[in-house]
């Protein structure tokens, strides 16, 4: 990275307020935030800058029925580069009918911590 | 004319979001006899292909996908005596709410004490925005392809350009990343996305698909598949700028460019619709024009957030109980108009003398830093005020009134 700092925009979404926040990162681990009315903005703006989570949602075909899909997705967020790798697990799935709501169909993916559930029931 | 064969008190047209909520607030409002009919083989609508979550924030407090949030609405559902057609079509409504309806078991008509309309929306095609060019196999609204890549486990393409900024093409965008197809980009006609803006950062942001603003799709090349399409800037009237146009090839466009209530059977009522929202007409208690007639949901108006279609099912169910049940229905005289900046404001009917009523509203541009204030016409006394740091159009937002109001009313937006 270059000595120059870089500048990330994003609006905060912790409330309607929804105040304009810029993120200033020079060549160190140093962060600056500005543009927040409280102080709830700046741990967000620093995750979002730094390490962004983010869910992800896919379907999978279920065997045993007539090419029916079932809608999964993760349980909780992981971190945003971990979306990939994840998306090719996921991709090798192919859960038997019946699958339920909530049936967890990978338990911590990839170490993660968090887990592939089923969100619909396909019986 | 056939006699009706069947009475109910409620009968509720739709089972989405806000047809679901709204068949349970009739039950618990009290009404006796309950339908719900739905055209599709299951119930949930739209719910069933939007695999991503963020939905429930407001109705279950926590962020669940749209078929979970479709599933918990179900289970409530079916704990009630209600009766269910799935796979029925309602085919005409009357201004004396007899309903023709077509189902497995055939034809019949039905006789309702109150209707809930709640049929919701379908998107704007290729046709309706006239895109000039040929006619190949590979431009679908972003919907459609929802459902083919989501339900039916198709692969639309492999490299695809989204027209408009709506949100269902910007969470296509990323489910079409997922499936390894390139998204080449999305391009908007107006100065703003008109998705929310979570939607552009974790969408298109994250995996670095541009977002042109002021441009638009003014070709489409390819004789049995798309095989690119044309871009150009537009100008401040919204016209295509000669010489800015450049060519994009893929084999897919992507149509995210507005959706449109779905309100033939309300015409057929005789519901009055708005201009500017496309849907009914209504008053504080979500009936139209025609008595005994409610709507909510996206057949009402365009909703962002599938909840708040809910909260407007559950409120119409329980007035369409209560008008069954014999309580008398006015019409709301008072009328409540958009004012500077706002796009419309809703109910646009109230009940003189009817208080704490809450309105959405849309702006028509992004606005910072404003008030919003609701006015009386005559007096110019002001019955409710509220900031906002920011409005978008994309956001639907709402201001509640706690006065009794009985002059007629503007909603306007002041930076």
């Amino acid at each position: 990275m270059s000595d120059r700092p870089v500048v990330d925009r994003l609006t905060c979404v912790l409330c309607p307020v929804g105040c304009e926040l810029e993120v200033r990162r020079d060549g160190s681990t140093e962060v600056e935030v500005s543009g927040n009315q409280c102080d709830k903005g700046i741990p967000f703006a620093v995750e979002e800058v730094l390490h962004p989570k983010r869910n992800l949602a896919t379907s999978v075909p279920v065997q045993g029925t007539e090419a029916t899909m079932v809608s999964v997705r993760l349980s909780g967020p992981v971190p945003r580069e971990m979306i990939f790798p994840i998306l090719a697990e996921i991709a090798r799935l192919r859960p038997e009918v019946p699958v339920r709501r909530g049936q967890v169909l990978i338990a911590g993916v990839l170490g993660a911590g968090v887990d592939v559930i089923a969100t619909r029931t396909v019986v | 004319m056939m006699d009706p064969v069947e009475t109910h008190d409620v009968v509720v047209i739709g089972g989405g979001p806000a047809g679901l909520a709204a068949a349970l607030g009739a039950r618990r409002a009290g009404a006796g006899k309950v339908l719900l009919v739905e055209r599709d083989r299951t119930l949930g609508g739209i719910l069933n292909q939007c695999v991503h979550d963020g939905f429930g924030l407001f109705l279950y407090k926590e962020t669940i996908s749209g078929p979970e949030y479709a599933e918990r609405l179900v289970e409530d559902l079916v704990r009630e005596p209600i009766k269910v057609e799935t796979g029925a079509m309602v085919l005409d409504l009357t201004p004396d709410r007899v309903l023709r309806i077509n189902s497995r078991s055939g034809y019949r008509l039905v006789q309702a004490g109150a209707v809930v309309l709640a049929m919701g929306c379908r998107e704007r095609t290729r046709e309706m925005i006239e895109i000039p060019g040929t006619r190949p196999a590979g431009v679908f609204t972003a919907g459609s392809a929802q459902n083919l890549v989501n339900l039916q486990n198709f692969r639309i393409g492999n490299a695809a350009v989204i027209l408009g900024s709506g949100d269902i093409g910007l969470i296509m965008a990323r489910r079409l990343t997922f499936e390894g197809v390139t998204v080449r980009g999305v391009f908007e006609i107006l100065p703003w996305a008109s998705g929310l803006e979570r939607n552009v950062r974790q969408c298109l942001l994250d995996f670095g698909i541009p977002l042109e603003l002021r441009s638009t799709v003014v070709e489409i090349r390819g004789r049995d598949r798309v095989e690119s399409v044309v871009v150009a800037r537009v100008d401040e009237k919204l016209m295509p700028i000669p010489g800015t146009e450049s060519v994009i090839p893929c084999d897919t466009l992507l149509l995210s460019v507005g959706l449109i209530p779905e309100n033939e059977l309300s015409k057929r009522a005789g519901v009055v619709l708005s201009p500017l929202t496309g849907g009914a007409v209504v008053d504080e208690n979500f009936m139209t024009s025609t008595a005994g007639i409610f709507s909510c949901g996206n057949v009402l108006h365009i909703h962002d957030v599938a909840d708040w279609a809910s909260f407007e099912g559950f409120a119409a169910g329980e007035r369409a109980a209560r008008c069954a049940a014999g309580e008398r229905a006015a019409a709301g005289t008072v009328r409540i108009t958009a004012g500077p900046n706002v796009k419309y404001a809703l109910p646009q009917l109230l009940t003189a003398g009817a208080a704490g009523v809450e309105w959405s509203f849309r702006t028509t541009h992004p606005l910072r830093n404003t008030q919003v204030i609701v006015k009386g016409k005559t007096t110019g006394k002001v019955y409710a005020r509220k900031k906002f740091g920011r409005l978008l159009p994309s956001e639907l937002q709402k201001i509640k009134v706690r006065p009794a109001v009985d002059e007629d009313l503007e909603v306007s937006c002041y930076e």
